[in-house]
């Protein structure tokens, strides 16, 4: 089986698990982890992050910053599948004694701050990025934001300090999945949203490397746009704006603003389940390349 | 207001605070684009001072980065701006990470008097109370600026120190122990005024004023307004017959209001008068005296109140 096809399984399992934490939890921002679940393997098991599940805080680690933190229920997942806390974790999200909230916490293993009030992620990783400078540490701060999160101003804010002291290990990456809660980010046609494009020359005209990944859910398309990430010195600080889908996996929710947080109930959560499992069949086709997978990543 | 020290109380921290920069690299003043004399020194040391221009939120939320990475850190920026402007972040990325980092607000109150309301330092006290890990300072004279820089440093939870803008005349020896909180610049029998800030000063005017009306005022100089040294407050006023708060901010949520909540939580009867500005935006130039005088902070309406209300309680009967 090709990596790529392990990685998709891996993205199926993702979305049946968020959904799944979604309905026991009755809540969550299931669309918004849909949009992530390429981009997030990526970062976790495709190698391009780094960390240690056995030492959550270990020094060299990548600091990688949701501040879209209520796509939590996106990111445990994939921290529980590498080891940061058990699976079984996962099943009380939510609930009483939990870490796992609707939005991430740093008392959870893997998560680096408290986020989920937007605009907050991308200043900090400055402070993160200028201090590894000045301390001459080689670790990278990457800094995932939706694309709605863009309108807090303090992101701007954030920029400008990011380009004047040439912030090169800092990572900006941008969930461009074009919604608000109750909006389109990037569409005139209704005459009421606020238009973001054009995103890539604005964040270039503010001192950033841009590059854009077409298709955000094609995991070979995700490691491109990741090439050499690490190491770069030309004195600008990186912004990788990934092009995804609010709710990708399931045309019920996919593109749908009324489930920015809203669990699908009845008919359209069967429908969901059923796209995912018929998704699932079609990637086990050959069954004898699924085994492996099934078996987990050995 | 009479005799100011040509020296800022903000300029006796900086200058207090420049020899722990020198002596410890893991620390980094971040100033939104505010400077003051002492300052400067700090700002040229390599690694040690950004400017991230005027952008209150990129100050707080930068220097949580920073603190997360082992530095403790001072965020600079004219008070009303430094708290008011970035309250979530000072909230989330200061108060709910619990981060040592140290806020520092120059102008507090009505300093910048003929500035307006853009740049009045009111609604701050209440505006930053309620946040957990925070600790709340409100210095009154040099010397006590100049420790808060050692204790500040020492202290590893989120800060918040507002500065008069000018310095203001002396009251406590350099050697003097600020660790409680509170102190007494005026010792008296029976009656309790609760000052902080700039009002200490004028307190130790009207306890003298109120001499002549046989009332023996004790001053106390409240320069901690959180966590409130609650025994010691308790204490203090035990024997009072009447506690005056006097503070240069709004009366709701601000100091006054931690005093009724101190006394109601402890069934503590003792009358209490409250005075600071009612619900009013001030627009009026002039100086702070004549703000002062408009909105009844200043001696002789400040004494008036205190008579008025002495009377009601039959003080002097």
């Amino acid at each position: 089986m090709s990596d790529n096809q392990q990685y998709k399984l891996k993205a199926n399992w993702h979305r049946k698990t968020v959904l799944e934490m979604g309905v026991n939890g009755k809540s969550g921002h299931i669309t918004t982890a849909f949009s992530l679940s390429e981009l997030l393997i990526c970062l976790y098991h495709g190698g391009i992050l780094k960390f240690d599940p056995a030492d959550p805080l270990w020094e060299g680690r990548d600091r990688f910053i949701l501040s879209e933190g209520q796509a939590g229920i996106g990111l445990y997942p994939i921290l529980a599948d590498i080891g940061f806390f058990p699976a079984s974790n996962l099943l009380n999200f939510l609930g009483r004694e939990s870490t796992l909230g609707v939005h991430a916490e740093p008392n959870t293993p893997g998560i680096e701050l408290l986020t989920g009030s937007l605009g907050h992620g991308l200043p900090i990783a400055t402070g993160m990025a200028d201090a590894a400078k000045i301390d001459k540490k080689d670790w990278l701060t990457v800094c995932l934001v939706g694309d709605g999160e863009l309108y807090e101003g303090s992101n701007w804010e954030a920029m400008l300090t990011a380009s004047r002291l040439k912030l090169d290990n800092l990572v900006l990456i941008v969930n461009r999945n074009h919604q608000f809660t109750i909006g389109f980010t990037d569409r005139d046609e209704t005459q009421r949203d606020v238009i973001l494009d054009p995103l890539s020359e604005k964040l270039e005209s503010f001192g950033f490397e841009a590059r854009t990944v077409e298709n955000g859910h094609s995991f070979p398309d995700i490691f491109d746009a990741f090439e050499g990430i690490r190491g770069r010195d030309n004195g600008k600080p990186l912004a990788i704006i990934v092009k995804t889908i609010k709710g990708n996996g399931s045309s019920v929710i996919a593109n749908q603003r009324g489930y920015h947080y809203k669990v699908p109930k009845g008919d359209v959560l069967e429908k969901v389940r059923k796209d995912l499992n018929e998704e699932f069949e079609l990637l086990c086709a050959h069954e004898d390349e699924l085994m492996p997978a099934l078996k987990g990543d050995e | 207001m009479s005799s100011t020290k040509s020296i800022s109380m903000r300029d006796s921290y900086f200058k207090a605070l420049y020899p722990i920069f020198l002596e410890d690299k893991k620390t980094m003043l971040i100033s939104a684009d505010n400077g003051a004399p002492y300052m400067d020194p700090i700002s040229e040391l390599p690694n040690q001072f950004r400017n991230v221009g005027i952008a209150e939120q990129q100050l707080v939320g930068m220097a949580c980065g920073h603190a997360r990475e082992g530095r403790k850190v001072w965020v600079y920026a004219i008070d009303a701006f430094v708290t008011l402007r970035c309250i979530e972040f000072i909230k989330l990325d200061m108060c709910a990470m619990n981060l040592p980092i140290t806020a520092i607000g120059v102008g507090s109150g009505y300093a910048y008097d003929i500035m307006g309301p853009t740049h009045h330092g009111v609604g701050i006290i209440a505006t930053m109370r309620p946040w957990p890990n925070l600790t709340i300072w409100s210095p009154s004279d040099g010397a006590m600026s100049s420790a808060l820089a050692q204790i500040s440093y020492e202290n590893g939870s989120p800060q918040y120190i507002r500065f008069d803008r000018e310095g203001l005349p002396d009251l406590y020896g350099n050697g003097t122990d600020f660790s409680d909180g509170i102190l007494v610049p005026k010792k008296g029998s029976n009656v309790t005024i609760v000052a902080t800030g700039v009002m200490v000063h004028q307190a130790l005017k009207i306890a003298k004023e109120l001499e002549k009306f046989g009332m023996d005022a004790e001053v106390l100089d409240l320069f901690r307004l959180k966590p409130l040294n609650e025994e010691a407050l308790l204490g203090y006023v035990g024997s009072s017959r009447l506690v005056v708060t006097l503070e240069e901010d709004f009366l709701t949520g601000g100091m006054g209001s931690s005093i009724a909540e101190l006394f109601v939580d402890n069934g503590v009867e003792t009358p209490l008068l409250r005075i600071g500005q009612g619900q009013t935006f001030v627009f009026d130039l002039g100086g702070r005296e004549a703000i002062w005088e408009k909105y009844g902070l200043d001696e002789a309406s400040i004494v008036k109140k205190i008579l008025t209300r002495a009377e009601k309680i039959h003080f002097f009967d």
